[in-house]
């Protein structure tokens, strides 16, 4: 069996998250209310007065002139999504994203040997998702991922809808054609034929059904019967590198230093080559035992892998690093992970197969020379004629 | 191509291998300075792309002005960087010129080795255009880092600008597709007999893209308000 679990739009829970007080009050997100733009996200209660997604934000505050109108956190967002599927991956690794906001599936027969009871599985999961993202999912269970998703769409919150397998077909008859992936032409001509109903769809016999729109519209007709051919793709959680070591007793000498950080540089080299990444950029934290840690960014042109290209990034700025006091810690965190085989090798291809952004190329130079080494000047030609007034020069 | 003379081509490859007849090379992409007279005396339509440009010419010959002209035109397709080396660039004098501020990174290194290193890895990112301001002086150690610079340079598609004094090095000589020597024939005067500009007397000493030699007089304007 499958499980959906559907909670409010993401970004409306990074609204909740960051202002609680917002809960209840007539939300809709997607710009201010005087912008261009259109609604992303609206709360139920500004459903209840007529705005919709994809509404323009003028035509909304028509319908909704008390509602909140806010632009959308992305980031808050993103972590609201991640947040969800971490805590559904900590119960069960089956665990896949759905298509829509909000929304993600996982398999349940995994966890009924941990819980046999159904009820208490469901109230387990509602539990922690509750508790990571402060608002109660609808949970809809199925055999299939069509059709636990209709369900989660139909259930509430506090009390998940269970279809058995057997089911499916009959509870899916009452909906309506729309909550399909129908394409325009397809749609038409079900309407055409006066199909307003999955039952209706389901009285077509399968044969006939693919006389009339072909092989590819076979899915839909699977999908009316609740049989979902779409791949289950596994949610993988974000991978974290990390190594440190402690140092005791505390060191003071630059040797002692690089020779550790070689070491931790060859156990970030043999995780990364476990997932197969490599890292763009390595952050270096050094405790010291009387002053505060000195962090040290270091920053690849392309991801590396192997321990000597990341010990070729470290060691001079190792050595560069103004350390005040001996040392008791030393840890290495690998960011920006990427896939390893991005860089070809220079043979096969022309370039050697990885691009780098400006901006990124940018930051490169002033962490290997300084800030100050790349600039961006701004004039101001209504300031004071001196130089220092009419131009501003700042790092780029 | 008619298919008897591609057959024979292709005969003839079979027989003799890399001495056998081959199309000539496509044509050098140029990117344009902004001035039309420059741009016509290169003999490809502008700057040379993936190659390294010489501007040379004594002081007040103008060669830094119709460059940062240059970088001003590149700056309005893409986005360019100047390396500073003397530390006497004037953003309001670019400014005038309608170059795009916000696409223009300022790279004031304090070493050729930083310069060049900076040119490595801005062209490689994505710059369209790199003009190197050089002194003379400055230019020390140039020959060692001007083979790996024009190597990425070539990858990256990207316009090199070097402007350098009257009597360039060997090595920037060797290097450099196009050199133009500049001179200034004449101060030009306004009415009120403030300075208005310069003119200048341009000849292509070097073109590894079409015939050298050629010559052209232009007035360039000095953008003073």
């Amino acid at each position: 069996m499958i499980g959906c679990i559907r909670t409010a739009h993401p970004a409306l829970v990074a609204a909740w998250l960051t202002a609680p007080h917002l809960r209840g009050r007539a939300l809709i997100l997607g710009g201010y209310a005087q912008e261009r733009g259109a609604v992303s996200a609206v709360s139920n209660e500004a459903r209840a007065q007529g705005v919709a997604i994809g509404m323009g934000l003028t035509q909304a505050q028509q319908f909704a002139p008390e509602g909140i109108f806010q632009p959308v956190d992305e980031e808050a967002t993103a972590r609201v999504r991640q947040s969800l599927l971490s805590t559904l991956h900590r119960l069960t690794p089956d665990v896949a994203a759905g298509d829509d906001p909000g929304c993600a599936f996982l398999r349940l027969d995994r966890l009924t040997l941990r819980w046999p009871d159904r009820s208490r599985l469901l109230a387990e999961i509602a539990c922690a998702v509750e508790g990571a993202l402060s608002v109660s999912p609808a949970i809809g269970v199925a055999g299939s991922m069509f059709v636990s998703k209709v369900a989660a769409d139909v259930a509430r919150p506090g009390s998940p809808l269970i279809v058995e397998p057997a089911n499916s077909a009959a509870f899916l008859g009452r909906r309506s054609i729309d909550i399909l992936p129908l394409d325009d032409d397809l749609r038409e001509y079900l309407e055409l034929l006066g199909l307003r109903t999955i039952g209706g769809l389901q009285a077509i016999s399968r044969p006939a059904f693919r006389r009339q729109f072909g092989i590819k519209a076979l899915d839909v007709y699977d999908l009316a019967f609740g049989i979902d051919h779409r791949d289950w793709r596994p949610f993988k959680p974000p991978v974290r590198i990390q190594a440190a070591e402690p140092l005791d007793p505390p060191i003071d000498n630059t040797e002692a230093l690089q020779f550790i950080a070689r070491a931790l540089a060859e156990r970030i080299s043999t995780s990364l080559l476990t997932y197969g990444l490599g890292t763009r950029a390595l952050r270096i934290t050094l405790s010291q035992e009387t002053a505060k840690p000195v962090v040290i960014e270091v920053r690849f042109a392309y991801p590396v892998t192997t321990a000597s290209e990341l010990f070729d990034g470290i060691r001079p700025r190792l050595l560069r690093a103004s350390i005040s006091a001996p040392l008791e810690r030393i840890s290495l965190r690998a960011g920006r992970l990427e896939p390893g085989y991005v860089r070809q090798p220079g043979l096969l291809i022309r370039r050697d197969g990885f691009t780098e952004s400006i901006a990124d190329a940018v930051a490169r130079l002033q962490e290997e020379y300084g800030a100050s080494l790349v600039q961006r000047a701004e004039v101001h030609p209504d300031a004071a004629p001196l130089p220092d007034h009419r131009i501003l020069w700042k790092p780029a | 191509m008619p298919d008897r003379l591609q057959q024979a081509i292709t005969v003839l490859q079979t027989r003799f291998g890399s001495a056998a007849p081959r199309p000539a090379a496509p044509a050098c992409p140029s990117r344009s300075s902004g001035i039309a007279e420059l741009d016509a005396l290169t003999g490809i339509g502008g700057w040379p792309v993936g190659r390294l440009s010489l501007l040379a010419g004594e002081r007040g010959s103008g060669k830094r002005t119709l460059a940062q002209q240059s970088v001003a035109s590149a700056s309005r397709e893409g986005p360019v960087a100047y390396i500073d080396l003397p530390g006497r660039l004037d953003p309001e004098f670019l400014s005038r010129l309608d170059t795009r501020l916000d696409r223009l990174l300022i790279v004031r290194p304090k070493t050729v080795t930083e310069a060049m290193a900076s040119v490595r890895v801005l062209a490689r990112s994505g710059v369209d255009m790199i003009a190197i301001d050089l002194p003379r002086r400055r230019a020390m150690g140039l020959d060692a880092e001007l083979p790996h610079v024009l190597h990425r340079v070539a990858e990256a598609e990207c316009t090199v600008l070097l402007i350098h004094d009257a009597d360039a090095d060997d090595a920037i000589r060797y290097y450099a597709s196009l050199i133009v020597s500049l001179q200034r024939s004449a101060w030009i005067f306004g009415r009120d007999g403030d300075l208005k500009g310069v003119q200048v007397d341009a000849t292509v000493v070097k073109n590894r893209l079409a015939p050298p030699g050629r010559r052209a007089c232009w007035a360039v304007p000095y953008p003073i308000t």
